[in-house]
């Protein structure tokens, strides 16, 4: 089944000039798929596209038959409850203000009448933090400190935690590795796939790095100045139609 | 040997940061200094060019040409810092004066090492701009005008003007897309092969070291763990922790084929 479906999506900041230049893609129900591209590329507007923050220039994003531009106000909340994001710069994703456990609560209170969780049981505040930061293996405690007390992986784990609290079909993760070092990349990545099997909603991983997205996809496309080069299975990474592109991102790793 | 650094420490109060760090760079090497967040490699790089702020204090030996340069005075040691040992860091912004144009910056930095002749500076602008693959146009332009790839590309130039001895790069490629960072580093490998100065590369990144770096030095909370050629700490890495960090690193399985051939 189809979570959302792009087509032909065009966005403009300067007159003549396209950021997001004619892309077509369609995402699974409870896959993963990786867009990698160079900083630049337009990988990141077409994720700001997707969360309705930009207007877009022409083409459609549809999300359960409807296109995201004629939704009225019920089917947008339908869409933006349902469509979950993680920033690269977990800092600035946190309220400096809000313990964590607040930061936790926020989407499930915003929600919670139009809302029938099946995994998270809702029963208590208290529980709820618990279960999210169990979820994202953060010691409970946490729940009662501020964004600053905590590291970056652990504040990146919380965005994770906040995502999945409202149990999404989609969550776009833009960057959510590259502000943190080595060994927090690779256990967070870890996450993301075991949450992703628990939970099974899908997730759009927008990177640079082609190796992280291969450890997390099954399918990747490739984005150079707006235009979408190339997508296919992993499996094909190596195979010799790809892009020449794509042959020269692999070089690189 | 181009800088032999001695039991070097580097304490705040009570607190050590850096612990007993002993480490040798050979003339033209490639030496890359991995380790994690708080591991203490970015206080040892600043160390080496009494850079460290007034709440930290630094011990041991760094000897360059024979001397000490920990005890250098602080006249003495501004000289040596651009013409021997040079830096580059990674926060682009950071290293630049945000109301000079690029010109001005290089043309100061000359200036400041006794470059008198207006006509030379030019010149030597002009060279280390096309050495580092950039148009020569882009000097009247004011650092927030360039994207990071190139604003790294002019720290380099910049960094390499008065060909130093020792290039200390402080995760130059951490804030850089991939593809950006791969051709920085193929940059700093061609401007090494052809200058001859030595690096010391920090990265937390064991990627970025894989290819490009001849020793390799692992440091965790302050001390060097392991320490080697990257043939061995690559294919042989003894300590977990090297390990650890050598697997946390997503890569593509083609990568892992291709290494344990070689």
């Amino acid at each position: 089944m189809t979570v959302m479906e792009i087509s032909n999506l065009k966005k403009s900041y300067t007159p003549g000039k396209l950021a997001v230049n004619d892309v077509s893609l369609s995402i699974q129900q409870g896959e993963s798929l990786g867009l990698v591209g160079e900083s630049g590329c337009g990988k990141s507007t077409l994720a700001r596209c997707l969360l309705g923050v930009e207007k877009i220039d022409g083409g459609s994003i549809i999300y359960n038959n409807t296109p995201l531009a004629n939704a009225n106000r019920k089917e947008f909340r339908d869409y933006r409850r349902n469509v979950q994001t993680v920033f690269q710069n977990p800092t600035a994703a946190l309220n400096p203000k809000l313990k964590i456990k607040g930061s936790l609560l926020d989407p499930y209170l915003q929600f919670q009448r139009e809302l029938e969780l099946e995994h998270f049981t809702f029963s208590s505040k208290q529980g709820f933090v618990e279960q999210l930061l169990e979820a994202v293996e953060l010691p409970k405690e946490l729940g009662d400190r501020y964004p600053h007390e905590l590291s970056g992986g652990q504040k990146q784990r919380v965005t994770i935690a906040r995502a999945i609290s409202i149990e999404p079909k989609l969550i776009i993760l833009d960057e959510p590795t590259a502000s943190l070092d080595v060994l927090s990349q690779g256990a967070v990545l870890e996450l993301l796939s075991s949450l992703q099997k628990m939970l099974g909603m899908s997730y759009l991983f927008i990177s640079h790095d082609l190796a992280a997205v291969y450890q997390l996809c099954q399918r990747i496309a490739v984005m150079k100045d707006g235009e979408l080069l190339d997508i296919f299975q992993k499996e094909d990474i190596y195979d010799n139609s790809r892009h020449a592109y794509t042959k020269e991102l692999i070089s690189i790793f | 040997m181009i800088l032999s650094i001695n039991d070097l420490t580097v304490s705040h109060g009570e607190k050590t940061i850096v612990d007993q760090v002993s480490l040798t760079i050979d003339k033209g090497e490639w030496f890359a200094l991995v380790g994690q967040s708080g591991s203490g490699k970015t206080m040892l790089s600043q160390a080496i060019g009494q850079l460290l702020g007034p709440n930290l204090r630094a011990s041991g030996s760094v000897s360059y040409q024979g001397s000490n340069i920990l005890e250098h005075p602080k006249t003495e040691m501004n000289q040596l810092r651009g013409k021997a040992i040079s830096y580059i860091f990674q926060d682009y912004h950071g290293s630049f004066t945000p109301f000079l144009t690029i010109q001005q910056h290089m043309d100061e930095y000359l200036q400041t090492h006794g470059v008198k002749e207006k006509k030379k500076r030019k010149n030597m602008i002009k060279e280390a701009f096309e050495s580092v693959g950039l148009d020569a146009s882009l000097v009247r332009r004011y650092p927030f005008q360039l994207s990071g790839g190139q604003l790294q590309r002019v720290s380099i130039a910049l960094a390499l003007l008065l060909e130093p001895d020792i290039l200390i790069a402080d995760e130059a490629t951490t804030a850089l897309d991939s593809v950006s960072a791969h051709r920085i580093l193929s940059l700093l490998q061609e401007l090494q092969l052809k200058t001859g100065c030595a690096i010391l590369f920090i990265t937390h990144d064991w990627r970025h070291v894989a290819r490009y770096a001849n020793k390799i030095a692992v440091m965790k909370d302050g001390k060097i763990i392991e320490s080697g050629s990257k043939q061995k700490l690559i294919h042989q890495p003894e300590h977990v922790y090297t390990k650890q960090l050598i697997q946390a690193a997503p890569t593509l399985p083609m990568r892992i084929k291709e290494a344990s051939k070689s």
